[in-house]
This record gives structure tokens, sequence and C-alpha cells, in this order.
């Protein structure tokens, strides 16, 4: 099964740097696209990638430390939604992982980690930089745009790092991001399954 | 003795170096023999004698005709005509495409060679700014392949376009007389019936193909889409999905975060078998996943009130956490409301 993944990666990257005459590279194209997509939505799906995706959850949930609160009021609230934020961003991060590098989303995943500290470097030293004038700006001068087309742009800010992305290209991006979403909900629903089940008493009667 | 009088000839084509009025000649000497072998083979096909009349001519109407008639041949005339007209195809097909790829000829001629192969094909070859075209009778999905790479390619090939001829014989995808464009160096395309043939319009034909093809892809995995037609719908069904999806994900999130401490003891229990199993059940009742989520309390809204929603949707934890007494009995409650199918 993961030489099912390789070779996706190779033919994507090999149909873009390659000059061929003209109707063999357009007819390729037809393939590849249809092989692209029948194959992201295969690949989210096997058994091969779930129990990699599951044993590189469990490994990284049990890195993830506790974020102490400050706050004594809101403690356990304060406790779990910053615990819920890393976990969800740890997930999301090992399933950007799990796709290798193939799509545009897991990489913009994987990448927003190190913007992440940089921009809190970034904010140590100096404390203007707002973006929100920007999106601003764009509100008021904005003319209708046609329906399909506000919706391409939804849809882009949805899937991680497609925002100024063709719109071929946004779909493709969008289908498999989906099918990595559902592999994602599946695998910590198991998890959670399995956890309640193994220890039902404990937490409850603790608290 | 035909195969002699063939083998001569192929001799002189495969030189390459004849013009085109040598190979009509050739030609009209092959109609020649064609005659004589009808005459003296039994009464095979009527239909010869009327090809070999269309030879000469330059109607286009009757080619059509004249196609399925030279499958029949192919069938009927069997071995003899085989080996009769089997070297000289070879040399005639590229003599053929040659010719093709030059478009000024002067001279007007239609060229009709029957292969009887492993595929029947016809070839007709008219030199005068028409394409050429080759027939098959075969697999729609092969069409299906070589009509996309004709539209797609037409902008980039050279175009040869007449409505009115071609609408006569490729109207969308069915056409009947199952001809289709051979693809060669030089495309040379037909346009559909009733559509533009300027290359703007063609490259846009393609495009929103292109992304045709992709919505359906997605409409393929998004439940609920084959109901509503039409992009913004289906748009409006993806998108609300995907926000499903990520909300499931922070919610199942916050839940392992409580449940977070009990990893490090319940490490012999968490094994990939157990997993696969709970994979299993999770996937067979995943369809009401779509239902059960307006029983969420992280579901807020029902239609689009997209401006609120950041990528982060950090502010979706803060309502339902609220909502809660004590945190594990809740998390219990709602686990047991959503996820026990």
């Amino acid at each position: 099964m993961v030489e099912s993944l390789f070779p996706s990666i190779e033919n994507t990257s090999e149909s873009s740097r390659r000059k061929k005459p003209r109707i063999s590279e357009t007819a390729e194209a037809e393939i590849e696209a249809r092989r692209v997509n029948e194959e992201s939505l295969k690949r989210w799906k096997t058994n091969r990638v779930q129990q990699i995706y599951a044993c590189k959850l469990v490994e990284a949930l049990r890195r993830v430390r506790q974020r102490s609160s400050t706050t004594s009021n809101n403690e356990t609230d304060k406790l779990v939604s910053g615990a819920a934020r890393e976990i969800r961003d740890t997930a999301d991060r090992v399933l950007a992982a799990s796709a290798r590098g193939t799509t545009r989303w897991s990489r913009a995943i994987l990448a927003s980690r190190v913007r992440a500290k940089l921009k809190k470097h970034r904010k140590a030293k100096k404390s203007t930089g707002n973006c929100k004038s920007r999106k601003g700006l764009t509100e008021t001068n904005r003319i209708k745009l046609p329906a399909v087309e506000r919706k391409l742009k939804i849809l882009g800010r949805l899937v991680p790092g497609c925002r100024k992305v063709s719109v071929p290209n946004l779909l493709d991006e969008a289908t498999d991001y989906i099918a990595a979403l559902e592999m994602q909900v599946r695998a910590m629903e198991a998890l959670a399954e399995l956890l309640t089940a193994a220890a039902p008493r404990t937490t409850l009667t603790g608290t | 003795m035909l195969e002699g009088l063939v083998s001569q000839e192929s001799l002189s084509l495969n030189s390459m170096d004849m013009s085109v009025l040598e190979r009509l000649k050739w030609v009209q000497q092959q109609q020649q023999q064609l005659q004589q072998v009808v005459s003296q083979s039994s009464n095979n096909s009527p239909e010869l004698l009327q090809i070999l009349q269309f030879h000469g001519s330059n109607n286009d109407e009757l080619l059509q005709s004249s196609f399925s008639q030279f499958q029949m041949l192919g069938s009927g005339f069997g071995p003899n005509y085989n080996m009769g007209f089997g070297p000289p195809h070879e040399a005639m097909d590229e003599c053929i495409s040659r010719t093709s790829s030059c478009h000024m000829e002067p001279v007007d001629t239609i060229e009709v060679l029957l292969k009887t192969g492993e595929e029947n094909r016809a070839i007709a070859l008219k030199n005068k700014r028409k394409p050429e075209v080759k027939t098959r009778g075969e697999e729609k999905t092969e069409k299906k392949i070589k009509i996309e790479a004709e539209t797609e390619s037409s902008m980039k090939g050279r175009l040869n376009m007449r409505n009115t001829e071609a609408s006569s014989d490729t109207s969308k995808e069915t056409s009947k007389g199952a001809s289709e464009i051979q693809k060669l160096d030089y495309i040379h395309v037909r346009a559909r019936r009733g559509q533009a043939t300027d290359r703007h319009s063609l490259a846009e034909r393609a495009r929103r193909e292109k992304i045709s093809k992709k919505m359906k892809y997605l409409q393929d995995i998004v439940p609920g889409c084959n109901k509503v037609t039409g992009k913004a719908g289906m748009l409006d069904e993806i998108i609300n999905y995907v926000q499903c999806l990520q909300r499931q994900v922070e919610f199942l999130s916050m839940k392992l975060a409580v449940l977070n401490p009990e990893l490090e003891l319940a490490v012999e229990d968490v094994s990939v078998k157990q997993f696969q199993a709970y994979f299993t059940n999770v996937v067979a009742s995943k369809q009401t996943i779509m239902v059960d989520v307006p029983l969420f309390p992280l579901d807020q809204q029902g239609s689009l009130d997209l401006s609120a929603i950041n990528p982060n949707q950090t502010t979706s934890i803060e309502a339902p956490s609220a909502s809660w007494e004590t945190q594990s009995q809740s998390l219990y409650n709602t686990s047991s409301l959503g996820f026990q199918y």
C-alpha cells in the first residue's frame, strides 16, 4: 500500500515537467487527472493509511503536554479548550504528515506551524502589523461577485493553504481534504471509543 | 495474381517519393483490380461496386454510408482481401499521414483503403482543407478520450473546421457512424453541432469540462450532493460538509483532551487491531453522522453564515463548554447521544 502512495508523487511531478507533443500531453493529462482523483479518494480509505495514522496519532497524543491554566474560575474550561486545540493541531499535523506532501493543504498545515512561530517571534519585536485593515478595505470595495465564485472563495478559505489557488486545483484539493478529514474523524472517534471503553470509571469518579 | 500486382506498387510506395498524382493513379489501378476481383469472385458485395463509384467523387455524404459498408466488406471478404491489401496499407498510411500534415495540396482526391487486420478501419482522405477521418467500429470509452483530446488539442493543433459538413457527421458523442479523429502529429478536428469553433471558445469549453468533471468527483464523495443540481448548490453542500467535518474534529479533540490522561494508563489496550475493529464499526455507521450532527451542541448555523467563520474556529469550543455542568459527565452524555449508532 505504501507503493500506492509513492507513484502519485512521481506521476504528478513528472507530468508537469515534461514537454511532450501536444496531443498526447492533453490526453495524458486527462487520464492523469482522473487517476489523481480516484486515487485520492481511495488512498484515504485503505487500511494501511488508517493504521499509520492511528499509530502516529496515539504517539503524538502521548507527547502532548497539558497546558496549565492560570485562572482559577474557568480553570477546567480553559484547560480543556487549550488542550483540545493542541490535540486538534496535533491531529491535523499527523494527518498532513500522512499525506506525504503530495497535496497543497498538507504542506500548508505543516508549514503553518513554522510560520506561527515566526510570527510570534516577529510580534515580540514589533507590536504593529494588523491584517484586519486589509480585510476591511476589500469588504468596502467589493462588488457582488457571482455566487459561484463567492462560494469558491469560501471553500478556498476552508481548505488550508488554498486561498489563491486556481479553480480546478482547488476542487482537487478539496476532494483530497474531505477524504482525509473523514479518515481523521473516523480515527479519532475510534480512539475515543477505545479510551472510554477501556477506562470508563476512573475519570468520572475522579472529578 | 493480386499479390503480384500489389507488391510492385507497394515497392514504389515504400519509396515515399510518390506525388499525389501517382498515388491517385495507383488507387485507380486498385479500383480496376478490385473490379476484376469482384467480377471474378462470387456475388459477394454489390456494395463494393457502389463504393468504387464513390472513389472518383468528392461526395461527402456518401462517405458515411460507405464506411458502414466497408465494415461489412471487411468481414465479408476475408483472407483474399487481406493479403492483397495488407502491405500497401501501411505504406499508404504513412503517405496519408504525410499528406494530411501538409494542407495545401492541389489535387482533390479521395483515397479509400480498407484494413481488415485486428480492427476494421476505413480511411478517407480529402486534401482540400478537409480533415482526415478514421473510423473504428468499437468502444465508446476510447471515443470519449479521443473526442476530449480533440477538443483539448484543437486549439493547440491546426484547426480545420467546417461547420456544415461537420454537423452532419459528428453530433456530440453519440455519433452513429462511429467516426473519430485519429491522433496524428497535427490534429484535425471537427466542431460539434451548433457550437462555435474559434480557439477561445474551444479552450473555454475544455476548461469548463474539466471543472465539471472535478465537481462530479466531489459530488460522489459528499453525501447529499446528488439531490442538488447546479454548481452553486453543490458548492453549498460541499462547504457545509467541510465545516461539519472540521467541527467534528474539534469536538473529538476536546473529547480526547479529557480522555488524554487515560492514554498513558491504557497503553496495552490501545492496539492496532482494536483500532481496526472500531474503524469498521464506525465506517459502517458513518452515514448517520450527518443526521446526528444537529444533535451536537456545537451546531450553530443552519444556513451559511460565513462571514463569522474564521478558519481556526476557536470560538466554537467556548460555547459548548459553557453549556455543560461537569465536563466529564456531560461529555459522556453527549457522546452517548452522538456516537452510539
